[in-house]
């Protein structure tokens, strides 16, 4: 079987199937390409949340609330139901250092135009009544920038709402190659299991795997699998408010802010970054942890035992509730903690959207409008140039 | 959270697991079994009726019997038994961890370090969907059993079965013994799917068995639980025929509607799967040593495909014998001579109309194992 298409897009997590969705709605003959199934890689094996509260002041954050704002848009749109809800977010400061830190953070986003503030303990207990008494405060931020999502949902959502536009998904699809013009080096059909589909524009959007597909036009995309790993809990009645984030969290995120927390050697050990939510079906997400693992997403036990205790030691209470499951995934990480959003100089007709860690969710809106953008030559809502593919290109440059 | 190191850890306490850590321990092996029941046996000490089959497996014996014997024999072989102990997980490097309710209530998290693993889980029950089929009254036959036989409880006063295979035969005979009035006994298909000897014990007994029938919908009563079963004739393709529904009054429904392999811990093992009809579902390919495709990680009984007692006794003694033979406590050449003998038993089994059938499937699912996993086993 021969076809021929306008755009292909390649990996059909929240990135690939918000890009999907938005070239096809834009009027390009789209095909989504799947390896496996809709949502059968990091999308589902995430927690459910778009934060501003979790970026750092500047394109970080602006890319976080341009999408939680979209959210709204695309919910109201939808005629598929992906859970959208938005409730505010508390990082917990446990120690007076990290509320000093959080609170330079929240003048500095205040500064941008964010609505954040502080709250100190007595707030902090009157809000979330079952946490423990003796934290110093929180960081608050209104639902405004806080919002939360089913994240396979939100795949099949907008897989769902594309299809209605003419999208065609192939899953459990190989793509064997992709082959480019013998002078140009341009994009021109992709070698599938399904045939040969034909192309003048490819968007890489797999995620941890788009490194493999990079492979096959040539180019090194510096993604690496970094592992996260969330509980499940018993259903229970509901033990926390809001999105719950400990302020621990920025420093495993970002390993330029250096806190050292007075934790067990095991907590050291494992990375662990304590967040809490609770679900529209009533059970607990007990996260999380930041490790390098390559693409083993087997649940270390120690791991479990690490959220477990630094779990507890924020909410006393979840020790009478049981643990169901767990299960752990790959984030795509980029070195320096932005996606590549991008064009490829040396492929043309290859673009890139992917690396965004852990916002793939949280992003995912945005980044299917950037995309369109760049495809049809417009100008992206706002400067994008720092999530260039060729920025790469030139630390090698410098280095050498 | 303490670590305990063993030779060989066996999940599950029923009859593969019993004669799996019996053979494995005689050999020498430190065995140690855990069991999420405060029981062990798994399904033999609901069994109550005499088995069938050769002198060599127990034929006369009834399951409870047999259940003390293995037990008997696991502690003389110097077993550790753990009951109330459910394993949790099977994490990277072959970690097993445990959670074991103590004397006092609480529990501990024991994470077990086994050179070897034994998975024998078995088996759960199917359900058939109907309308109202959460309700408080409907149950699997196999649950109802052990409210009667086990733990002495009558789970109702009129019940109607859906099955006739020997389990639904079995269950109906012996709920009627321990003082239940069995309403019906319904069959979709157009003739009873079990033995005619269980058949006629309940066909003398007065239950009506409703072939090509099947149940549309629960009853509820006014406080909330079953008060009767819709039934309803069903056409070739087993779909009811409207106008043909009829409410029998039952306060209970059991359904007998077969067995598919227990799999969680094998799949977290990584052990390779493949689906197969004639055993119940996914199962994991192993070769003829009981090995799946992750080294030192064993499977016996109706974890590795439904069948019966007699089969999952002889395949725990393979895989214990295999497992000694990975320790090093058991020439390669004397235990083939064993599991060979071992293997000729279970051919002898597995004859007959339905066993032929199973022999059948389980010579084409090892041959599968060597063709696709071969030597290439993966490391837990």
């Amino acid at each position: 079987m021969e076809k021929y298409y306008d755009v292909i897009v390649i990996g059909a997590g929240a990135i690939g199937s918000s890009v999907a969705y938005h070239l096809q709605e834009a009027g390009f003959q789209t095909a989504l390409l799947e390896k496996k199934d809709v949502a059968s890689g990091s999308s589902s094996h995430c927690d459910a949340v778009g934060l501003i509260c979790d970026k750092l002041p500047g394109i970080d954050t602006k890319m976080g609330q341009a999408s939680i704002d979209y959210f709204g848009v695309l919910a109201k749109k939808f005629k598929y139901d992906f859970e959208y809800n938005p409730k505010g977010c508390l990082y917990i400061c446990e120690t007076k250092p990290e509320f000093d830190a959080a609170s330079e953070y929240c003048a500095k986003q205040n500064a941008d135009g964010y609505p954040m503030r502080m709250v100190r303990t007595e707030e902090l207990c009157e809000m979330e009544p079952y946490i423990a008494k003796d934290l110093y405060g929180a960081l608050y931020t209104p639902k405004s920038g806080s919002v939360a999502v089913n994240p396979y949902k939100l795949c099949f959502a907008f897989v769902h709402e594309a299809k209605e536009a003419g999208l065609d998904c192939y899953t459990y699809c190989d793509i064997k190659s992709i082959d480019l013009n013998k002078e140009t080096n341009a994009v021109e059909s992709v070698e599938t299991n399904y045939g040969r589909f034909h192309t003048k524009k490819i968007v890489d959007c797999a995620g941890v795997w788009a490194p493999e597909i990079g492979k096959l036009v040539g180019i090194d995309i510096p993604i690496e699998p970094r592992k996260g790993t969330n509980l499940v809990s018993e259903q229970t009645p509901q033990l926390c408010f809001h999105k719950i984030l400990e302020y621990g969290y920025m420093m495993s995120k970002f390993d330029s802010i250096n806190f050292k927390r007075a934790v067990s050697p095991l907590v050291d050990k494992q990375n662990i970054a304590f967040n809490l939510e609770y679900t529209m079906a009533h059970n607990l997400l007990v996260g999380g942890n930041r490790l390098f693992r390559g693409m083993d997403t087997r649940t270390e036990i120690e791991t479990m035992k690490a959220i477990s205790e630094r779990a507890m030691r924020f909410y006393p209470k979840l020790r009478d509730i049981k643990c169901i499951r767990a299960y752990s995934g790959v984030r795509p990480f980029v070195k320096d903690h932005l996606p590549i959003v991008s064009d490829v100089d040396s492929v043309p007709g290859f673009y890139i959207a992917a690396g965004h860690e852990g916002d793939g969710i949280c992003f995912s809106p945005i980044t299917g409008k950037f995309v369109k953008q760049l495809i049809c030559n417009e100008p992206t809502d706002f400067d994008i140039s720092k999530l260039d593919y060729s920025r790469f290109a030139e630390k090698e440059a410098i280095a050498s | 959270m303490s670590i305990r190191k063993a030779d060989v850890l066996v999940i599950g306490a029923g009859p593969a697991g019993l004669s799996a850590s019996i053979e494995a321990a005689r050999l020498g092996a430190d065995v140690i079994i855990v069991d999420l029941n405060m029981k062990p046996g798994g399904q033999l000490f609901k069994q109550i009726h005499k088995f069938f089959g050769s002198s060599a497996h127990h034929s006369g014996s009834r399951g409870i019997d047999i259940g003390r014997m293995l037990l008997d024999e696991a502690k003389d072989a110097g077993v550790t038994i753990w009951l109330k102990s459910t394993v949790i997980g099977i994490f990277p490097g072959k970690k097993v961890s445990i959670e074991r309710e103590m004397d006092d209530g609480t529990s501990e998290l024991v994470t077990l370090l086994p050179e070897e693993i034994v998975i024998a889980t078995g088996a759960s029950e199917n359900v058939i969907r109907f309308k109202n089929w959460t309700t408080p009254g409907v149950m699997g036959a196999g649950a109802a059993q052990t409210m009667i036989n086990v733990n002495h409880v009558r789970p109702g006063k009129r019940v109607v079965m859906l099955g006739s295979g020997n389990v639904g035969l079995i269950v109906s005979y012996q709920l009627m013994q321990a003082g239940c009035d069995v309403a019906a006994l319904v069959e979709a298909a157009p003739k009873v799917g079990g033995y005619a000897v269980h058949a006629a014990k309940i066909r003398r007994a007065g239950v009506p068995i409703l072939l090509r029938h099947t149940i549309t919908e629960a009853v509820i009563g006014e406080d909330g639980t079953v008060s009767g079963a819709v039934i309803a004739e069903v056409d070739e393709h087993f779909k009811p025929i409207p106008g043909t529904e009829e409410t029998i009054d039952c306060d209970v429904i059991t359904l007998a509607a077969g067995l598919k392999p227990t799999m969680d811990l094998i799949k977290l093992a990584g052990c390779e799967l493949t689906f197969d009809g004639v055993f119940g579902g996914y199962i994991p390919l192993h070769d003829e040593n009981m090995e799946t495709s992750v080294r030192g990680v064993f499977v016996a009984g109706d974890s590795t495909g439904v069948e019966e007692a007699n089969t999952a006794l002889d395949e725990g003694r393979i895989a214990g014998i295999s497992a000694a033979v990975s320790l090093g406590l058991i020439s390669g050449s004397d235990a083939d001579e064993r599991r060979d003998a071992i293997w000729e038993r279970l051919d002898s089994l597995r004859m007959g109309p339905f066993g032929e059938r199973r022999k059948k499937e389980k010579d084409h699912l090892i041959g599968l194992f060597h063709e696709e996993v071969k030597d290439q086993r993966a490391f837990a």
